[in-house]
């Protein structure tokens, strides 16, 4: 008992720390960049400001300030729940975020959900009917989209879907007037959503496979076939369960993939997510915005990585994990 | 006693030589000459184009496919035919020279990191960890913006800063399981540095670990390319990639100019499946026995 609440605050200390280490380097990195705060605070205006007026301005946003004292000032705040205000939607982060987030919830959870019960699915079958036409024909499917770009999948569908076919919308997340209509935003979604699982379903499918094939030429096999356990009870009630860690583990770590595959999709689609406004306040020096998203993604990826690691040592204390860490982090 | 007596009862005789039709058997030829194809159209692009491709003919403008413009002409009138052998050479110069920039870090703070004490090595693994954390998209739109305006060798630097993670991993993996053996322990008493240890003994024994990895990064350095000047953050238009035609492609969709958004992907893809079954190859090629030079 003692010992698990020690991991507990290891793995705590080492969030925190990670988290301090990343909001210090996001911190520094973003105002490293060039280009002019102020223009995406003020539009076309800046232009106009007199010299004294500007010093004005980038005083009253703290811009003088060194840039340490910036990042406590910002530290001191944030402590408190207050992260600043966007520069460029004039309103809090928090505020600007909060109103955005459930989009981009719906279609990553929506969409790792899918792509995780799916390839599941598919890794089983394919295993299961090993150097069958089907499983040869599902492997090079996965081989060929591996290397389709999110983006150009995107594009591809809303030109058949939208430009051509007429059958779904191809843009943002409702169309206009019709934001509680929970069919017309299903039907938004539904396009984003099958970028995100085409993109990355193929690839999970393929590795579940391996490490089942793995799983099957093992003695233990041998051992219940040769007790007269039917094949299917052999491949769900033995295999499957030991492939059960691995599974974890790949879907905690693949948590990065599908959030940068999400943000791509949502740029393409307009779809008004957290990812259109990562980009957005990448491209416009939005500092405070950009901090809170990039700690936002950071945390959850930084918590998936100790969530795999502790999964792992939980149920396959042999220390399987480095082995699927390395393999798959290969895309 | 004749060879023929000498057989152990249950064994199978050696199979007769393979034929030799039989010898391309599992190779990926249609991957290697597909992608033999389009490298060569690529350096030799003076010789296949039709028309000058950065010429802008604005009464062409959106032309579909026809005898005189063979894959049609986009929103600036430019021949796409003729860009795609030419853009080709950019995107793959960069995937290339990306890959050659992430393996060179992955290789040298893998080899540290493996050979260093558990603590430091820790330490570096798990600030590396953090840092690449950043959804890589992000990263990118950072860097880009620090290094200022894109160009071939900034977007190159730029993507090869941000993949070198998983083969470093693999690179220190390797190197702790080596680093005991006695061939180097012997090297290091001798006065062996540390770069003669890495390059002597040390690569030779992890180069068939992480040569699959690097190969499989070419393909993610050319789509991360593509993405990034679609989205406005890499080349400009004026400079003609794969990534950058398709960066004329939401205007595309909406005068539905499916060729400018199908053939250059389809041009992309086709080289990217390509590379990674000669990956794929390599790969199990490579790992069929332990080298023990």
């Amino acid at each position: 008992m003692r010992s698990r609440v020690f991991t507990l605050g290891k793995n705590l200390l080492i969030f925190a720390l990670s988290l301090a280490i990343l909001s210090v380097a996001v911190f520094y990195v973003a105002r490293l960049a060039p280009g002019d705060p102020l223009a995406s605070y003020y539009g076309s205006r800046v232009e106009k400001l007199t010299p004294e007026a500007r010093f004005a301005a980038e005083e009253r946003l703290g811009l003088h300030d060194p840039i340490i004292v910036q990042y406590f000032k910002w530290l001191r705040g944030a402590l408190r729940g207050d992260f600043g205000i966007s520069f460029q939607y004039k309103r809090p982060v928090v505020e600007v975020i909060g109103g955005r987030i459930g989009n981009t919830l719906a279609l990553g959870g929506i969409g790792f959900a899918l792509t995780f019960a799916l390839a599941l699915l598919l890794g089983v079958f394919c295993a299961g009917h090993e150097d069958t036409f089907l499983d040869k024909l599902i492997c090079k499917v996965g081989t060929v989209t591996g290397c389709i770009p999110e983006f150009w999948l995107s594009l591809v569908l809303i030109l058949i879907f939208d430009i051509y076919l007429g059958l779904l919308p191809g843009s943002g997340a409702y169309s206009v007037g019709k934001a509680d209509d929970l069919g017309d935003r299903a039907a938004h979604l539904l396009l984003p959503l099958a970028v995100v699982v085409l993109g990355h379903l193929w690839y999970y499918a393929y590795m579940i496979r391996n490490r089942m094939l793995e799983e099957i030429r093992a003695d233990y096999v041998l051992l219940a076939k040769s007790v007269g356990l039917p094949d299917r009870k052999i491949l769900f009630r033995h295999c499957l369960r030991n492939c059960m860690p691995t599974y974890l583990s790949i879907m905690a770590i693949s948590v990065p993939h599908i959030i940068g595959g999400t943000y791509i999709v949502e740029t393409v689609f307009s779809y008004p997510g957290v990812g259109t406004l990562s980009y957005e306040s990448a491209r416009y020096q939005d500092y405070n915005m950009l901090m809170v998203l990039t700690l936002l993604t950071g945390a959850v990826v930084i918590l998936c990585n100790l969530v795999a690691q502790t999964v792992n040592a939980r149920i396959d204390p042999r220390g399987r994990a480095a082995e699927t860490e390395v393999t798959a982090d290969v895309r | 006693m004749s060879a023929d007596g000498f057989r152990i009862v249950g064994m199978q005789p050696t199979p007769p030589k393979a034929h030799k039709k039989n010898r391309l058997r599992g190779k990926p030829v249609i991957s290697a000459a597909l992608l033999f194809l389009i490298v060569f159209g690529c350096m030799f692009a003076e010789l296949l184009m039709t028309k000058d491709p950065t010429y802008m003919d604005l009464a062409h403008s959106r032309l579909p496919p026809d005898g005189e413009f063979l894959f049609g002409a986009d929103t600036m009138g430019r021949d796409l035919f003729s860009m795609i052998w030419y853009g080709g050479r950019i995107s793959l110069a960069i995937g290339f020279l990306s890959m050659a920039i992430s393996a060179v870090i992955a290789v040298v703070v893998g080899t540290a990191s493996g050979l260093a004490p558990k603590a430091a090595d820790a330490a570096l693994m798990r600030l590396t960890e953090i840092l690449l954390s950043i959804p890589n998209l992000l990263l990118v739109i950072l860097l880009q913006a620090i290094l200022g305006k894109a160009n071939v060798l900034s977007l190159s630097v730029v993507i090869g800063v941000t993949s070198w993670l998983s083969i470093a991993k693999v690179v220190r993996t390797e190197v702790q399981t080596l680093r005991g053996s006695e061939f180097i322990l012997a090297s290091r008493a001798m006065g062996g540095g540390f770069v003669h240890v890495l390059r002597r003994h040390l690569a030779p024994n992890f180069f068939p670990s992480i040569m699959f990895m690097m190969v499989m990064n070419v393909r993610s350095a050319m789509i991360a390319e593509s993405t990034l000047s679609f989205m406005g953050l890499g080349l400009p238009v004026n400079v003609i990639t794969w990534g950058s035609m398709l960066s004329l492609a939401q205007n595309a969709l909406i005068s539905g100019a499916w060729w400018m958004i199908l053939i250059p992907g389809l041009f992309l893809i086709t080289t990217l499946v390509c590379i990674t079954n000669l990956g794929n190859y390599l790969r199990k090629s490579l790992n069929k026995g332990q080298r023990n030079l």
